[in-house]
């Protein structure tokens, strides 16, 4: 009897739970799955002709995108630079956090309305910025050129560098408040405690900041990994003409060759490529979720 | 050769923009002595041992550890060790990793480092926990394995950051016995933050009082409280009444000119004086008959304590309380005689 109430109580307490999640997970199922299923049905239709699809089922935009190397230099392009971008900004985005942390908390405000500014601004308006900074007669070639660190005024517009660079300047901010948020919650004690018992400060970083964070690392590289995929605006803009990425190709299959079911298919290359970083860094994260207890 | 001192602080000073939080503070603290620094919040206690430690710069003055001068080296080059309020355990690490962080930091090798990992968490009982995470701990076990990872690298000095004020009442007796047992047998130099007085009292060799950013009396406990040095430290240690009086002639009258029933063996000087006297001192009623000093009040209000009854009196604008071992009988509104001899009364100007 007694243990029939503890079930019903447990049961009541998961329906509780169902219920509470479920309007979330109608809006994500509503308006995330669908169109991802969508999508990958239009991944197999068939485009015979200049039609932008026909209803069918083939594989055969798969076996391109495996044995065209327009498609596979594409993929690696987009892979290798959005972690190169990354793997930047995390690095940026951790040490800009660790001295907003660090500093006294009248410094904080100002340092962390510096990094909301470029999400104030659209990424088109940023490009422009850009444009105005990358060109021989732009603000970089002028500043290298008056320190006299170039003998010649310099472009770095459209080149993988500065497609690089912008990609950065895209996820910083994202990175910078993910990783803010996990340092904020470590007791600044510790790292008293640590120089206290003897530990230098790389030492300490190394030993004490490092494992605290990783949780946060992985997230916050994932998080730029995702966004650096699938930005098409900046890499195009500022990257050279040469610089095919994926978001590119999905634009010139949708737009310009009127092939929607090989820039479906392009899609789900990376909606793969973001799941398989997500499952990669889920399994790099501590089995033991929260040291915050 | 024998060091003289363990540390030594030579007028010591720390300023916060315009605030002087340590102030001209000298203090030397001798080997196995265990000095508490005590005072009321933003007394600069706190901040003098965060100067020891290297966590606060000096802005003046000189520290020495064992003869030598260590304020301008960082923390990790400094032989301290501190108990900090919060334990700051590292969370990622077990126990035992722990109290061995600091013995790896010094480069103590393997199988020596393992027997004083063992040793530590002997002292402090708590064998079997080796591989616990602090988040698998109570708060007293925190705090132990905290004195555990200190003790372990035996530091030239140990430093105490009110390592006790987060936790309950009994917990916090318990783990006070302990840590005066630990001195009592390792005999390490330390010191000890604390704004609870009964603390200081209990564990310290000798206790330094201090009051913004100055230490107004050091000394043993029992000096501390029988002959505080001045009326900080007899306010600020232990309770105590407070009669403010005015005295012209030989007219004794409250601070608004009203007579009151007081008369004292020895004359006041002319003008306002402040009189203090413990409320256990004060002899109530029948007691008080034959004490050269007396006052007439009445009862306002009485307070049972447990031990005692403590009695609220108000002669004219006087307010004392005196505490006796139960109830003496008389109700709220009479009018009672109080005593007390000479020597429990102090005066201050």
């Amino acid at each position: 009897m007694g243990g029939n109430l503890l079930m019903t109580a447990q049961r009541r307490k998961q329906r509780t739970a169902l219920l509470l999640l479920l309007p979330a997970l109608v809006i994500v199922l509503i308006f995330f799955g669908l169109p991802t299923i969508f999508m990958a049905r239009m991944s197999f239709n068939l485009h015979p002709d200049q039609r932008l699809f026909v209803p069918g089922f083939t594989f055969e935009h798969y076996a391109a995108l495996l044995s065209n190397p327009v498609f596979t230099g594409a993929i690696w392009t987009t892979v290798k630079l959005a972690v190169m971008a990354s793997f930047a900004t995390v690095v940026i985005g951790y040490a800009f956090a660790l001295i907003v942390w660090l500093k006294p908390p009248r410094w904080r405000l100002l340092l962390i309305g510096v990094a909301l500014c470029p999400l104030l601004i659209s990424e088109i308006a940023i490009i422009f910025g850009w444009w105005m900074f990358f060109p021989k007669n732009g603000l970089l070639s002028y500043a290298l050129h008056s320190l006299g660190l170039v003998n010649d005024k310099i472009s770095l517009m459209y080149t993988e560098f500065a497609a690089f660079v912008g990609l950065i300047y895209v996820t910083l901010p994202y990175c910078f408040f993910i990783l803010l948020s996990i340092f904020d919650g470590i007791d600044r004690r510790m790292i008293e405690a640590s120089a206290d018992l003897g530990a230098p400060p790389l030492t300490t970083l190394r030993e004490v900041l490092l494992p605290l964070t990783w949780t946060g690392l992985l997230v916050a590289f994932s998080q730029s990994f995702i966004w650096t995929m699938g930005t098409y605006a900046t890499p195009s803009a500022l990257g050279p003409d040469t610089l095919w990425t994926v978001g590119y190709l999905i634009q010139e299959q949708m737009l310009g060759k009127h092939n929607w079911p090989l820039a479906a298919a392009l899609s789900m290359v990376l909606v793969l490529g973001v799941a398989a970083v997500m499952v990669l860094t889920r399994s790099l994260m501590p089995k033991r979720a929260s040291y915050h207890v | 050769m024998t060091e003289r001192t363990a540390l030594e602080l030579e007028n010591v000073r720390r300023c916060f923009g315009s605030v002087v939080a340590v102030d001209d503070v000298s203090l030397a603290v001798a080997p196995g002595e265990f000095v508490t620094l005590l005072g009321p919040s933003g007394s600069g206690k706190t901040s003098t041992l965060r100067l020891i430690g290297g966590f606060e710069e000096l802005d003046a003055g000189a520290i020495r550890i064992k003869g030598e001068r260590i304020d301008h080296l960082p923390p990790y080059r400094r032989d301290t060790a501190t108990i900090f309020q919060s334990g700051a355990l590292f969370p990622h690490k077990t126990v035992a990793e722990n109290v061995a962080y600091g013995l790896r930091m010094r480069k103590v090798e393997r199988p020596e480092r393992d027997e004083r990992i063992r040793q530590a968490l002997d002292i402090v009982r708590l064998q079997g926990y080796e591989d616990r995470y602090p988040s698998q701990l109570s708060g007293g076990q925190k705090q132990r394995v905290a004195l555990a990872r200190s003790l372990a690298v035996r530091p030239a000095i140990l430093l105490f950051d009110e390592p006790l004020s987060a936790l309950d009442l009994s917990l916090r007796l318990q783990l006070r016995g302990e840590i005066k047992r630990l001195h009592d047998e390792l005999k390490f130099s330390a010191i000890y933050v604390t704004h609870d007085q009964s603390e200081a009292m209990a564990m310290s060799s000798r206790v330094a009082v201090m009051n913004k950013g100055r230490i107004e009396q050091v000394d043993r406990p029992e000096k501390i409280f029988h002959d505080p040095a001045n009326e900080f430290v007899f306010t600020f240690i232990g309770e105590s009444c407070c009669l403010l009086v005015r005295c012209s002639g030989t007219d004794v009258t409250d601070r608004n000119g009203q007579a009151i029933a007081l008369s004292l063996r020895d004359s006041l000087p002319e003008g306002d004086s402040r009189l203090y006297i413990r409320p256990s001192r004060l002899k109530l009623a029948a007691e008080a008959q034959g004490l050269p000093n007396g006052l007439t009040a009445t009862i306002h209000f009485i307070e049972f304590l447990g031990d005692v009854h403590r009695y609220h009196l108000k002669a004219g604008a006087l307010e004392v309380f005196a505490d006796h071992a139960g109830a003496i009988g008389h109700d709220v509104g009479a009018l009672i005689d109080v005593g007390w001899r000479s020597e429990d009364m102090r005066v201050f100007r």
